[in-house]
């Protein structure tokens, strides 16, 4: 009985957390639904809901082709990501080449804030051609995640037995073989968390999106987004069923791939 | 090895040739395994810190770069703009301070969690959206919250007879700022209660148990057992969190456009602002590297702590 009790008072103290991280997603909504009239009422919930505000807000910017060029950029850059890190961090852990020298500095390379990167990649964007294109924005999401990659994968990978890859080494399996036929089956929930959270972060990044994209047909969402706020549009109706409409792909990978991701963010965390 | 099966073969001879040849393929071999991340590293890390170097130390402009050496002109010029070094300091100061009250709600929030058992699983994917959504989006969010006229937050002040006339958050420097941290607290918390969460199911029920048998009652056990056990991870938490603070640029440009004035410009959306809107290079990139410089010097204790805490762990 005694436990019962405990139990209701630690929701108790749970609902208003879970109400606060509820709130602004609840609120967009509730705005998105909104005429001209109400929306800057000052009350949660519209007195007339009305759909209005979407097709509204799709016809007044590219948001379809936005969105498409994240999916895109996002997808393409997490398997660069993917594949830049996966051999570097086994070769690190098994193969021992590197060592910690490699990680300490892919790691810390992490530390510094993107800005400082921003302008030397502008010129080098600019340089190659590759300023104002997807593929671009791909090389620079690609390479800029790799730390964060190379951290996540290194505990699926150390948890792998290694008498495994011993055995498929005596049957004559180069490292690399080992690698792709052995090892990526195995720790397979482990690479397709770090997809998704790389692929997630190429997608919601904005800095070097907004600095390096300039047309409509290369801009990401968030960029698209964030001009809503400028002249052509001040329409918060609008602004918030746009902005509805660029969360929804990233909170269905979530619904979806939650077990993935809760794991993979927290093995990596926690060495 | 290799090299010394090399050294003991006849020089010159055929086989020590074919020897050679074999050993420095071997270490080529074993370099292309890491050459994608040296690459990824020379584009993100290597190259920019020496192109910005360069810059800082040129006559430069977004269109026409490195038109003659200024020598430490930039710097300065930076050391001595009050407006900058302000926001070197605020960015520090919220970093520090915001990392901390994430990690100790953070914390508190994934205890809650724990003892909820398996709501507290189901909770934790549900806090997971907030880490997912777009920074741009959050801002967008919290700004109609916060909108002076008829947002949320002012609408139900008013009706609870809080204050009678709408407060402007965005427009008070303060206020600004605390906006700008409860969007981040939002955004972020839940990525820590995550990592607790993770750090706390690493402790062994035993341990509890042995403690309960001893006569320690909750607060001792928390004190005694449950937190140093967790200080490493703690320490380490706070960490990449100092780091992701550092970072602050998305919700300075959709909350506030770093204003009233400059009250929220950080020291990121400065150096943005001059770089790709004044075009000014050069003293963007010296701005850049005595940021990054700051950036060293406040983490550095922090990497200490973490490290004290790693090693009187083993």
């Amino acid at each position: 009985m005694r436990s019962a009790g405990r139990h209701l008072w630690l929701g108790l103290a749970a609902a208003p957390i879970v109400g606060f991280f509820a709130l602004p997603f609840l609120y967009l909504i509730a705005v998105s639904l909104k005429t001209q009239d109400d929306v800057l009422d000052g009350r949660f919930w519209p007195t007339t809901p009305s759909l209005a505000n979407w097709p509204a807000a799709f016809e007044a910017a590219n948001i379809l082709g936005f969105i498409l060029n994240s999916v895109i950029v996002s997808l393409l850059s997490g398997l660069v990501t993917i594949t830049l890190a996966l051999p570097s961090a086994y070769a690190v852990l098994r193969l021992k080449i590197g060592g910690r020298w490699l990680s300490d500095v892919t790691l810390s390379s992490y530390m510094a804030p993107p800005i400082v990167a921003l302008i030397p990649l502008f010129f080098l964007l600019k340089t190659t051609g590759l300023l104002d294109t997807r593929a671009g924005l791909v090389l620079i999401y690609g390479c800029a995640n790799v730390p964060v990659a190379f951290w996540l994968l290194m505990p699926f990978l150390r948890r792998m037995p290694i008498e495994i890859e011993q055995a498929a080494a005596m049957d004559g399996a180069g490292p690399f073989r080992t690698l792709l036929q052995i090892v990526v089956p195995i720790i397979a929930p482990g690479i397709v968390a770090t997809f998704i959270i790389v692929t997630v972060l190429s997608y919601n990044e904005f800095l070097f999106a907004s600095a390096f994209t300039f047309s409509d047909a290369t801009r990401t969402l968030p960029v698209g987004i964030s001009l809503f706020q400028g002249d052509r549009l001040v329409n918060f109706g609008q602004m918030a069923a746009a902005s509805l409409a660029g969360i929804a792909p990233v909170y269905l990978v979530a619904l979806f791939m939650q077990r993935y991701l809760v794991s993979g963010l927290a093995h990596g965390g926690v060495k | 090895m290799t090299a010394f099966t090399v050294e003991a073969l006849e020089p010159g001879s055929a086989a020590g040739v074919a020897a050679r040849r074999h050993a420095l393929w071997a270490r080529l071999a074993r370099l292309t395994w890491i050459a994608p991340v040296l690459v990824a590293l020379v584009v993100t890390t290597l190259y920019p810190t020496i192109f910005l170097l360069a810059l800082a130390f040129s006559k430069s402009t977004l269109g026409k770069p490195f038109r003659g050496f200024v020598g430490v002109k930039h710097f300065a010029t930076t050391l001595q703009d009050p407006i900058f070094l302000s926001a070197i300091g605020r960015s520090v100061a919220y970093a520090l301070s915001t990392s901390l009250l994430q990690l100790a709600l953070g914390f508190l929030i994934a205890l809650l969690f724990t003892s909820l058992l398996k709501a507290g699983r189901f909770l934790m994917s549900l806090v997971l959206l907030p880490l997912m959504t777009p920074p741009v989006m959050v801002g967008i969010a919290w700004k109609l919250i916060f909108a002076p006229a008829g947002g949320l937050l002012n609408g139900t002040l008013i009706t609870y007879n809080v204050i009678s006339e709408p407060i402007s958050f965005l427009g008070h420097p303060t206020l600004a700022w605390l906006a700008i941290g409860v969007a981040d607290l939002w955004q972020w918390t839940p990525f820590i209660v995550i990592l607790c969460f993770a750090a706390l199911s690493t402790i062994p029920e035993s341990v509890h148990e042995a403690a309960m048998v001893d006569g320690a009652n909750g607060w001792q056990r928390f004190w005694h057992i449950t937190l140093p056990l967790v200080a490493a991870p703690l320490s380490s938490i706070y960490l990449l969190k100092l780091i992701l603070s550092f970072k602050l640029f998305d919700l300075v440009y959709i909350l506030t456009f770093g204003g009233p004035g400059f009250a929220t410009t950080s020291a990121g959306f400065a150096i943005y602002r001059r770089a790709i809107e004044q075009f000014d290079v050069g003293r963007a990139a010296a701005e850049t590297m005595i940021y990054a410089l700051v950036i060293g010097l406040v983490t550095l204790p922090v990497v200490r702590l973490h490290q004290h805490f790693e090693r009187r762990e083993l």
